[in-house]
């Protein structure tokens, strides 16, 4: 069971989505809390965003960087925005 | 250069004294009597100035048009005693570089002037009867302004009574720019009685192309001051107050009391975490934006409803948070700060209307390139220093310092301090006074410092508010002003 890969929706936001070159993305992972899969996805999209500094929102809620992940959750990354 | 005269105004003269070798444009402006007043027939005019305050009013009004235009060249001239019909009552001219600052430089001195010159006129009728107008509420009650709100005050959701509340209103914006401008205009046009300002920058060229309220007139001018004069063009009932500086961890809280609701439209996460903490710390709701490019975050923190800043951002620092691209110059897509900053506006007036639902308790992110919008619900963290901190602050039982001890008091304690003492429970916007049961108790809005000052100075005052953060918050906020004879009301 813990080995069954995850199918995730990732969105990123902001710099991260510059970075990533897209908005949101679906991705079969063996990563099982987001900041495995961050790890995994800054590789993957050369981020270079350092992963202390960002939020992340599991389905449509706050969570942290250690919360288990399920097959179809909907991931938001989200780093900090000051501009106005 | 501003005169008062009794005699005869020459605008042929005064033009010729205008004259200036720099000046590429000369704009002026003529107020003449007409023959008539609200539909009714003027025969003559008389003009009456409290002369001092007037020509200190009057040169002041010159001074801040200068500064607020640069570059231009203020003459103006205002008649007193007798005039008759057709003729000069007031002649400005604005010798300038360019037009542009000469027209909106014309323009707001005859505003001004209306608004501020302590000048009475008396009109006199055919019937021989006759009426003192003050000019400067002649504009603010002007009777064509009961149209304004008609199309927004009948929304059900709305009604006389909500544009009651808006026109009571006290709303602060901090930071005049990219959001703030859009918000601000929006806010004026609802009709908020009186919005307070706050921004130490000047326009700036660059700021035009998101930062509506400017043109390149005001390029050079305190924010502040040119958008104070935009808004008060859009709306000429509302009330303005201008603090031309930044929020600073010293003045935060001082400038915030008073207000109902914050909009935090700053571009710094310094200046959001100090705005925040006040404002939690008073129990006024906060509307918090921030733009990166095309995409922005919309955040309402309230005190004790959802997670806050700190829950947000579990113990970051806000230099560890500051972006390395910022507002003053980085890349920003106008509309997005335009969406986000007219959402705040839309938050304000909710939560003064009593709409505001969840929106506390939640994250808005907004994505104007694929046009995708996502709400996150913010709780509160159960470890979260902060909240545990405030939350514990209004609890009599925990207060282990001297000044927390000698702030709170019992009814019988207060009475026991003399024969005029007073109870005075804080209202929250759209909240209904509750029934105090005692001769000495009193009932006023939140914002209304003015009148608890007042209290204070007849006899010892208690605060007290339905949750007893805010009364104990503003008690100690007082206290610090010198304000020794104000307490926090605690309950038996």
């Amino acid at each position: 069971m813990a080995d069954t890969p995850l199918q995730l929706q990732i969105r990123f936001f902001a710099v991260l989505r510059e970075q990533a070159g897209c908005a949101t993305l679906k991705l079969t992972t063996a990563a099982r809390n987001p900041a495995e899969l961050y790890a995994e996805l800054q590789k993957s999209y050369a981020l270079t965003f350092p992963a202390n500094l960002l939020r992340v929102a599991i389905n449509e809620r706050y969570g942290d960087m250690q919360t288990s992940l399920s097959t179809g959750d909907h991931v938001v990354f989200i780093p900090p925005v000051a501009g106005g | 250069m501003f005169e008062l005269t009794a005699t005869p105004i020459d605008p042929a003269d005064r033009a010729r004294r205008l004259a200036s070798p720099e000046a590429g444009a000369a704009v002026i402006f003529e107020g003449r009597v007409r023959n008539h007043h609200l539909g009714q027939p003027v025969t003559h005019l008389e003009y009456e100035a409290f002369d001092a305050l007037a020509q200190a009013e009057g040169e002041a009004i010159i001074t801040e048009t200068e500064q607020l235009y640069t570059g231009t060249q203020v003459h103006c001239v205002h008649r007193t005693g007798t005039l008759r019909i057709g003729e000069v009552a007031i002649w400005i001219g604005v010798a300038s570089a360019h037009r542009a600052a000469g027209f909106a430089a014309c323009r707001h001195v005859i505003e001004e002037i209306k608004r501020r010159l302590p000048v009475w006129k008396k009109e006199h009728h055919p019937d021989g009867a006759a009426e003192w107008v003050n000019c400067t509420t002649e504009t603010a009650t002007n009777p064509t302004l009961t149209a304004y709100h008609t199309r927004q005050a009948s929304l059900p959701e709305v009604g006389a009574a909500g544009q009651a509340k808006l026109a009571a209103a006290r709303v602060l914006v901090v930071g005049v720019g990219g959001l703030g401008c859009p918000a601000a205009l929006y806010l004026t046009g609802a009709g908020i009685g009186h919005l307070t300002l706050v921004d130490g920058g000047h326009v700036e060229l660059s700021n035009l192309h998101r930062q509506l309220l400017f043109t390149l007139a005001e390029v050079g001018a305190p924010k502040v001051l040119a958008a104070a004069a935009r808004l008060r063009l859009q709306h000429p009932a509302i009330e303005i107050k201008m603090h031309q500086g930044d929020l600073t961890a010293t003045n935060a809280r001082a400038l915030v009391a008073g207000h109902d609701v914050v909009l935090d439209c700053t571009d710094n996460f310094t200046s959001r975490f100090i705005l925040h903490d006040a404002c939690q710390a008073l129990g006024l709701p906060l509307i918090s934006a921030a733009v990166h490019r095309f995409e922005g975050t919309l955040d309402v923190f309230q005190h004790g409803t959802g997670g806050c800043l700190h829950c947000l951002w579990a113990g970051r620092t806000a230099t560890e948070l500051e972006p390395q691209e910022n507002c003053a110059g980085g890349p920003v897509f106008g509309p997005a700060v335009g969406v986000l900053g007219v959402m705040q506006a839309a938050e304000t007036l909710k939560i003064l209307l009593g709409l505001a639902g969840t929106a506390a308790q939640q994250t808005r992110l907004v994505n104007l390139l694929d046009g995708s919008t996502l709400t996150i619900e913010r709780l509160a963290r159960p470890d979260c220093p902060i909240c545990r901190r405030l939350d514990q602050l209004p609890a009599p039982a925990t207060a282990q310092n001297s000044e927390l001890k000698n702030l709170w008091i019992t009814a019988a304690q207060l009475t026991a301090l003399g024969p005029t003492t007073k109870i005075v429970f804080l209202l929250e916007p759209g909240e209904m006074a509750p029934s105090g049961g005692r001769n000495n108790f009193q009932a006023i809005p939140a914002h209304d410092l003015a009148a608890l000052r007042e209290f204070v100075v007849t006899g010892p005052v208690a605060l007290t508010c339905r949750h007893g953060l805010r009364s104990a918050a503003l008690a100690r906020l007082l206290r610090a002003e010198g304000l020794s004879d104000i307490y926090a009301l605690k309950s038996l």
